[in-house]
């Protein structure tokens, strides 16, 4: 760190239209957008990084950057990965295929599943056997690490995952193979699953592996091209897991950022939140063909271990973000029952909905249209026209349809609200799922908003759920590389352990297993801390987050929690669990399955000074004009702001409409709503 | 425009979305808390949602073969208890609203008022208990009735105003192997009611009573007439089809099943007469398994669509059973496998009458079993019985359109497997091989899907038990395609191999291992 020349921080998250910038200079923080380069990203950001450099009065050299990827999860979608190969204990090599057996649809005759990564006869067994105590059943013999060798060299592949039954317990024949082949081999990357994800459970772990051998090619390549514009040591990447890793780890692991723009997101918005001085936030991320949401008790970032990507799962941790297949462009229609349906097919950007004026298609975009709810306003910043006479045509026909159905006439209008309503409870479920469902009281959160279609259904949703508040952030289109900007560089490392720590009858061995795990973190830390000191953090910015995962001897799902040396281990479980499931076993032992150390490397805040929560705000806002629009409890003539006028503690007329360049915001009566000193729209149910 | 149903299409779909949800979330809270790796790893359990009258408005999409047999548990706890509030009622009797012993159902009702007598809703579930009692561990094994079994329980109070009985439970656990487990099952299945209850009643408290009631109505009707419009669309005609099982595992000879499927219009009559009077052995099925297999096979041709399975599914079809045959047995037949064996072929026999109205539409056999395996005994390690169930994977039939897919459950059941990492660290096994059986999809334009070869090895002497089928008549292929290969079974002893019956049970010594071949799904269509 014995550079003295003054670093500019810039984050960069790539869009499949826009590549989003934001960069602090002079105590501001600057946004600006450059069309995506989708072919390679890396031009984009290129281009970006030079005027970055050009209006901060830098050289490039002196920039660091951290950036949101979707080069990952596009050729997961897209199945643009590598020609890779998997090693497995033999008699195993089908698991990748296999799964857990089960189809994903009951009752859909046409159900097919997805091609596995790795293709049959790609997929190599080797004679060797771990028990679950780690003792070694068979020996890995040194022919049978050679004859691997041999027939990997064969066949040509451009990378390769290794996955043996136990390795978590005993790593010794995975490394021995992983010796071998990178002698033998020649450069060709590996994945070996005790390096990326030491836990039980074969299929989600070589899942995992699999995917991070198929992606490592491509993010190698494609970071090694962003080496050009920027010097490897300042290029980080976002990880799914909401926090940043350096370009090197990401082009090793590249499983890590599958989630990579989203979870840019989510800690944008809990970052602009905190700034608010709100700490208890539920994000809402909707789009156009679909929906996230995540909860952030306390300004923190929950993760699981049990998401799924592309319908693969993923066993790293990911942002414990929760999607709906619904958004703006979602198409609503009656069924053959007289049920009004909306999604899950999507009209997307092409053809649209029925008011960009290439389809006849009702979606909850022109219903919100109907409405009056954008305000009279056209989308980005009046680039965008909108049909309004279109929009109505396709409601009206759907509201013939919703009559010859349900046997009671109902209005284009009501149709609108119809579906409005029905894409709100959709919702309205998720919001639950990762609230109520996981033992947090929305009443106590605030529901952040972000993303094209967010702010219409916003306040509504919190209403339903009796959320007191709903912020929408200064320039919520950046927030992604906002978040990227703010994210904290992050290691995460786990064990699966498999030891009883208390509870139940017994219970002597708890101090001996207590001491284990100790040891398992110890160990751990020693390894992050190592690594976050290489990275350029002093002991004192760092910080370890110990939890494990626990669950009573027989379950099969863990819960998390925070490792305090054991002493109350128990007892916080039995509480965790009740708070989750409604009850504790209290007479049932607890085990700890594994250990998860989080380990952040901590990012200077933002210099930019803003006082951290607005003062009573006093001065009532000038809408632009006012607009008819249509609310749940009627129509009412609405104030209509454009989010560019309002000065900061500002108050707004309700209801209101505000308008910006990339999101329409809907205020019914009887809500408080007003600019804080940051800039942020905050409305108080 | 239509007369007299008068609803609002949005708030049908709203409580469609809304029913469905309570009964997933239901589902979720019994995964997430059970202990036997049968319902938590595999999934093995169904929850429903019911109206005051006892009528099915939602399931979640669990396990089909509980799908129309659900209800009939509902009734009967009905029929034989006074459910007030904070009762709960257990039940697994095969002829009182049950299906086969392992299946436990807890039913309690939801009681809107504080001073409510009678429940607004009732919320149930169903879970496969990984032991029942009986005479082998799992309660899966070859009995010549009901009684050797398991522990049969008629429609009895568990839960009492909210207090366990512990007279009813000391008297379930005194006859079941692994108490702790079936405890902490029994647990996991009374928090789960309660997770629905409190859903249920946060429902009416936004909306009324009324309205809720008369939407759960309505999504009856819904359903109904979502499977009037998949009927209609089935040419009007008299179809015939015959299958049969490979043996009852007591008797020699095949079990015939006969189906005739009459189509007039939006509606339908599924009639089993000719098919074979009760078995000695326990593929017998009871006529609550009969019913939902016919429901899921319409239920499919309904689509992807997401239809609740309610009442309303089955109006428009009438099936008829015969009873004292295999789709219909009585008192005291053994049904240990009618729930996972037979329920399958009433699945293949009825989509085979079916190919001929919907050549297009309707799939090749698939491998038409479940092959459920036990292995129990003592584990050293912690001196307790153990008592291991799973069931395999095997081919899908060929689509008209598309191969079959390989190594996946089909028609009946959709559990999971246990992880070999798991299953280690439970119990005194090791899993030896998992992978698909090569070859063994039928030939066709479109291929059969693949069997799964699973060898697992006990480290301890123990007593498995195996009951599958399909081991002699192979799974159909349609339109010109091949039959899937049938499936085998063999106990590898210091590297010899010897047959095992698909039906029967046998001792095994530590480092046995049982090697399980399943079933390959039919071809579709000329090569």
């Amino acid at each position: 760190m014995g550079d003295e020349r003054m670093k500019v921080r810039v984050g960069v998250d790539t869009g499949g239209t826009f590549t989003d910038f934001v960069y602090v200079a002079g105590g501001r923080a600057r946004v600006f957008k450059v069309a995506s380069t989708p072919d390679d990203p890396s031009r984009a950001i290129a281009g970006g990084l030079r005027r970055v450099a050009r209006e901060a009065g830098v050289a490039p050299r002196d920039l660091e950057v951290v950036h949101g990827t979707t080069v990952g999860t596009n050729a997961l979608l897209e199945r643009k990965g590598a020609r890779a190969a998997l090693v497995t204990t033999r008699g195993f090599e089908d698991v990748l295929v296999i799964g857990r057996q089960a189809r994903g649809s009951l009752y859909d005759l046409d159900w097919t599943r997805p091609a596995p990564l790795v293709a049959d006869g790609l997929r190599f067994g080797v004679r060797e056997r771990v028990a679950a105590d780690g003792s070694v059943v068979e020996e890995l013999e040194d022919e049978e690490v050679a004859a691997l060798v041999r027939k990997l060299k064969r066949a040509g592949v451009e990378s390769v995952a290794v996955c043996l039954l136990f390795s978590f317990a005993a790593p010794r024949h995975e490394r021995k193979i992983e010796r071998a082949l990178k002698a033998g081999l020649g450069g060709v990357p590996l994945s070996v699953s005790h390096r990326i994800l030491p836990e039980y459970r074969e299929f989600e772990r070589t899942s995992t592996v699999a995917i991070n051998a198929y992606l490592q090619p491509l993010m190698g390549a494609y970071l090694g091209r962003l080496g050009a514009h920027v010097p490897a040591r300042a290029l980080r990447v976002m990880q799914s897991s909401g926090g940043s890793i350096s370009a090197r780890a990401a082009a090793s692991e590249p499983v890590r950022t599958i989630l990579s723009g989203p979870a840019g997101g989510v800690v944008g918005a809990t970052r602009a939140a905190g700034e608010a001085g709100f700490a208890d936030v539920i994000t809402f991320d909707m789009g156009g063909t679909s929906t996230d949401v995540a909860l952030c008790p306390a300004g923190r970032l929950r993760l699981t271990n049990e998401a799924s990507v592309a319908g693969l799962p993923v066993a790293v941790p990911v942002l414990d973000i929760h999607t709906v297949g619904a958004g703006g462009g979602s198409i609503a229609r009656v069924d053959a029952g007289g049920s009004l349906r909306v999604g899950p097919r999507s009209a997307g950007a092409v053809p649209g909905p029925a008011c960009y004026g290439r389809s006849r298609l009702p979606t909850v975009t022109d219903a919100n249209l109907v409405l009056g709810r954008f305000g009279g306003a056209d989308l980005l910043g009046g680039d965008f026209k909108l049909d309004e006479g279109r929009a109505e045509e396709a409601l009206a026909s759907l509201a013939r349809g919703m009559s010859e159905a349900g046997g009671r006439e109902v209005s284009a209008v009501e149709a609108a609200l119809g579906v409005v309503r029905v894409v709100n409870a959709g919702m309205e479920r998720a919001l639950r799922a990762v609230s109520v469902e996981r033992g947090f009281d929305p009443r106590a959160c605030t529901l952040v908003t972000f993303g094209g279609a967010g702010g219409l259904h916003a306040v509504e949703l919190a209403r339903a759920l009796r959320v007191p508040r709903v912020v929408v952030p200064r320039q919520p289109g950046a927030l992604s590389a906002l978040g990227c900007l703010r994210a904290d560089v992050v290691k995460s490392l786990s064990r699966t352990l498999m030891l009883e720590v208390g509870g139940g009858s017994e219970g002597r061995g708890d101090a001996r297993a207590a001491a284990s795990v100790g040891r398992a973190f110890r160990e751990m830390e020693r390894e992050a801390r190592a690594a976050l000191r290489r990275e350029g953090f002093a002991d004192a910015r760092q910080r370890h987050t110990h939890t494990v995962a626990a669950r009573y001897r027989g379950q099969s799902f863990e819960l998390e929690v925070a490792w305090d040396g054991g002493r109350r281990i128990v007892e916080r479980f039995h509480r965790e669990h009740e708070a989750r499931y409604g009850y504790a076993q209290t007479a049932g032992s607890v085990e700890v399955v594994s250990a998860r150390l989080l380990s952040a490397g901590l990012v200077e805040e933002l210099k930019e000074k803003r006082p951290r929560r607005t003062a009573a705000a006093v001065a009532l806002a000038e809408p632009h004009r006012t607009a008819h629009v249509y609310f749940n409890e009627g129509a009412r003539e609405a104030a209509v702001y454009r989010r560019e006028d309002l000065r900061a503690g500002s108050r707004l007329r309700v209801p209101c409409v505000v308008t910006e360049y990339s999101s329409t915001t809907l205020v019914p009566a009887g809500a408080r709503c007003a600019t804080d000193a940051g800039g942020n729209l905050v409305i108080e149910l | 425009m239509k007369k007299g149903r008068g609803f609002d299409p949005t708030t049908l779909e709203i409580y469609r979305a809304l029913y469905t949800s309570v009964a997933e979330e239901m589902g979720l809270t019994l995964r997430r808390t059970a202990h036997s790796p049968n319902i938590k790893e595999r999934r093995d359990y169904s929850c429903a949602v019911f109206d005051a009258a006892g009528s099915v408005i939602a399931q979640g999409d669990h396990m089909p073969v509980h799908l129309g047999s659900m209800p009939m548990a509902v009734e009967a706890a009905l029929g034989e208890t006074n459910i007030g509030p904070g009762d709960v009622v257990v039940l697994n009797d095969p002829f009182a609203g049950g299906t086969h012993l392992p299946d436990v159902t807890l039913v309690s009702g939801v009681f809107l008022g504080k001073s409510d007598r009678k429940a607004g809703f009732y919320v149930a579930n169903r879970a496969h208990h990984a032991d029942i009692g009986g005479a082998t561990p799992g309660s899966m094994g070859m009995a010549s009735d009901v009684y050797g079994e398991g522990l049969r329980i008629p429609p009895v109070k568990l839960v009492v105003g909210g207090r366990v009985s512990g007279d009813v439970m000391r008297l379930l656990m005194a006859n079941v192997r692994v108490e702790r487990e079936r405890r902490a099952d029994f647990e996991a299945q009374v928090g789960s009611l309660k997770t629905g209850a409190a859903r249920l009643l946060e429902i009416v408290a936004r909306a009324g009573a009324r309205e809720a009631a008369e939407y759960a109505r309505h999504l009856i009707d819904y359903s109904a007439r979502m499977m009037r419009a998949t009927v209609r669309a089935i040419p009007d005609g008299v179809y015939e089809a015959v299958d049969a099982l490979d043996s009852d595992g007591v008797t020699a000879g095949e079990v015939t099943l006969r189906v005739r499927v009459e189509v007039r219009g939006a509606r339908a009559r599924v009639d089993f007469e000719g098919s074979a009077p009760q078995v000695a052995g326990p593929v017998n099925a009871v006529e609550a398994i009969t019913v939902s297999a016919v429901a899921y096979v319409f239920r499919c041709l309904v689509g992807a669509e997401e239809v609740p399975a309610s009442a309303g599914l089955m109006e428009p079809i009438e099936v008829n059973a015969p009873s004292g045959t295999v789709v219909n047995a009585a008192h005291p037949a053994p049904v240990a496998g009618g729930n996972v064996e037979t329920s399958q072929r009433i699945v293949d026999v009825l989509f085979k009458a079916l190919s001929k109205a919907l050549p297009a539409r309707v799939p090749a056999a698939s491998q038409g079993s479940m092959n459920n395996l036990t292995i129990g005994g003592t584990d050293p390690r912690t001196g307790r019985e153990f008592a291991y169930y799973e069931t395999v994977a095997g081919g899908m039939g060929a689509r008209p359109s598309a191969d079959g897919v390989s190594g996946v459950h089909t028609h009946m059941t959709n559990s999971l497997n246990t992880p070999a990492e798991a299953l280690e660290y439970a119990y005194p096994l090791r899993v030896r091989a998992y992978s698909l059986r090569r070859g063994s999809g039928g030939r066709g334009l479109r291929r059969g899907g693949d069997g799964v070869v699973r060898e697992i090895e006990t480290l301890v002497p123990a007593r498995m038990s195996l009951l599958a089928d399909r081991r002699a008549r192979a799974p159909y292929g349609l339109a010109g395609g091949a039959d899937g290969a049938p499936g085998r079974d063999r106990v590898v002893r210091g590297g010899r191999a010897s047959k095992l019956d698909a039906k029967g049970s046998r001792d095994l010594e530590p480092g046995d291992r049982v090697r399980i071949e399943t079933p390959g799904g039919g071809g579709h269509g000329k090569e």
